[in-house]
């Protein structure tokens, strides 16, 4: 794979869980470094697009390749799930949970060597948690074990890395701690796709929109992507945030 | 007889060195098992394997004699670990699916021992063990049967940490979760086969519990579970065999031996978690509540 050639491309993609829902249409391409908000209200599809991806929900319509190939490599994507309700009592160390990002790559029999070590101090030094590796994880705050799992998805040394809902409940330290972390790695050329019903947040990090409700509505740059119209059609009747303010999305008047 | 004879010499006699190597052996890899049973909560389908293996016991010594056991808890012990696992997977909830299993299993083994000459005989020793009349030629299939289950989950280790503490993460991952659960429940069937002929179907459930969560007790270093349990195991399973020997012997009172080593792993399983009480009560001054499945913040270490 070239610098050049997209980590990622979906042409006409649908993804549906058996017997159940699933987002349609989709038409993406990501290049190395770019980052792209999926932008969708509650059960829009967002994550059934992530896990599409990851391999998770069956791919039924179009094609998709990841890395120029039609199944992602071991560890080439990195993913961080909505915050995850983890047992606070189990007995594991955040550079543990961390590790657990490099077992893909490790295989079954194979145990960590300095080298995983290595990746596990780079990634916990790029979430910002280096001081609390050796603490056990149901003692870190709510923000800090979500950084905790995203320096997880680091450690597989992802080209792409799928983030779900990664701001949901965050206060604004952790909130800000994230952005510049997600800056960083676009910096490092990791593509990033990261699904959030937070405009905001697309503008302030992300090169490029999905909108998605069930099936594509847009895509392309931001300021392209998120018009009223756009927004309308893919929010009707939804309350959404913009620059702090809460807003119900009328409806299509008139169409 | 001293101290040293009921420690060390009474392993001298045959039958008493056969039953150390036998339970030792069982004790370490019940113990590391245990580990995985006690992060995943799989206490009661543990129980239920026991019970699954009881017909297999049964129908084994109806059609090979003592040679018998082993193959027969074998099957049931590997039928009733693939039925729970699809059972729990297919969404009946694991203590519904469990309970069916075991009340049904248990009913078919005193129904095929009842048919049995020595009824009463029979069924004790299925139930309590033999763990002083293990035959030498028996003496393999048990350490190969512990032994199975030992790599079993030694070669899993990682991905079934992994998914005892993140399932979805696991399977994010790549790592199949039907896959890990068979090779646990049959690892976990495999250490009830070699107990349910040491210390018999209804105890060997301590073997497999009481080691883990005494390492919970311990420590809060995940790796270092796996390192105490199986020393809690050993030296529970020597002392234990020791002290039914020294008592049965030296004070004549006719100790059964595989209930007295199950004791002596509760007695371990009270001393640690008495340990652990005053060291709570020391570090915070107050005490703290200690569950099955104790919070470890109040341990001290880090």
């Amino acid at each position: 794979m070239t610098d050049s050639e997209p980590v990622l491309v979906l042409r006409g993609a649908a993804f549906r869980h058996p017997g159940g829902a699933g987002v349609t249409g989709l038409r993406l391409t990501v290049a190395p470094g770019e980052a792209v908000a999926v932008i969708g209200p509650n059960g829009a599809g967002k994550s059934t697009l992530l896990r599409g991806i990851l391999g998770l929900v069956p791919l039924v319509e179009g094609a998709m390749r990841v890395g120029g190939a039609e199944h992602a490599a071991d560890g080439m994507i990195g993913f961080l799930p909505q915050s995850s309700d983890l047992d606070p009592d189990f007995p594991i160390s955040l550079e543990q949970v961390v590790m657990q990002g490099r077992y893909r790559r490790l295989g079954l029999l194979r145990w960590p060597g300095r080298r995983d070590r290595e990746v596990v101090r780079g990634a916990l030094e790029t979430v910002g948690l280096s001081d609390r590796a050796r603490r056990r994880f149901g003692e870190l705050s709510g923000g800090q074990r979500q950084r905790g799992m995203l320096a997880r998805a680091l450690a597989s040394e992802p080209v792409l890395l799928l983030l779900d809902e990664p701001f949901n409940g965050l206060d604004q330290a952790n909130r800000d701690a994230l952005i510049d972390t997600i800056r960083t790695l676009k910096s490092r050329g990791v593509a990033i796709i990261v699904s959030t019903h937070d405009l905001e947040l697309a503008r302030q990090v992300c090169d490029s929109v999905l909108l998605v409700n069930g099936s594509q509505i847009g895509c392309g740059p931001v300021d392209d992507v998120l018009t009223l119209e756009n927004i309308q059609e893919c929010f009707e009747g939804v309350e959404v945030e913009i620059d702090e303010h809460t807003v119900v999305v009328p409806g299509h008047e008139g169409h | 007889m001293s101290l040293g004879d009921m420690l060390f010499g009474a392993f001298a006699l045959p039958f008493m060195g056969r039953a150390l190597l036998v339970l030792l052996v069982l004790s370490v890899v019940a113990g590391i098992v245990g580990v995985l049973v006690n992060l995943r909560g799989l206490e009661f389908i543990s129980d239920g394997l026991t019970h699954a293996v009881f017909p297999g016991l049964a129908i084994g010594l109806a059609v090979g004699g003592t040679a018998g056991l082993v193959p027969g808890a074998a099957i049931a012990a590997l039928i009733g670990a693939v039925l729970l696992t699809l059972f729990v997977r297919a969404g009946v909830t694991s203590d519904a699916a469990v309970a069916v299993v075991l009340t049904a299993t248990f009913s078919v083994g005193v129904i095929v021992v009842s048919l049995s000459d020595d009824y009463a005989g029979e069924l004790e020793a299925l139930l309590f063990g033999r763990v002083l009349t293990i035959a030498p030629e028996d003496v393999v299939p048990l350490l190969v049967v512990s032994l199975v289950a030992a790599v079993a989950v030694a070669a899993t280790l990682k991905q079934q940490v992994f998914r005892a503490f993140d399932p979805q993460g696991s399977r994010a991952a790549g790592d199949r979760g039907l896959a890990l659960d068979l090779v646990l429940n049959a690892s976990i069937a495999l250490v009830v086969v070699a107990g349910a002929s040491t210390v018999g179907t209804l105890l060997v459930l301590a073997l497999l519990i009481v080691p883990g969560a005494s390492a919970r007790l311990a420590t809060v270093h995940l790796w270092r579970l796996f390192p105490i349990a199986a020393a809690v195991g050993a030296v529970s399973a020597w002392l234990g065999l020791a002290a039914g020997f020294g008592v049965s012997v030296g004070a004549g009172i006719d100790l059964p031996a595989g209930s007295t080593v199950v004791a002596v792993f509760v007695a371990v399983y009270a001393l640690m978690l008495a340990v652990r009480l005053v060291r709570d009560r020391m570090t915070r001054g107050a005490p703290t509540s200690v569950a099955a499945r104790p919070s470890a913040d109040a341990m001290g270490e880090r």
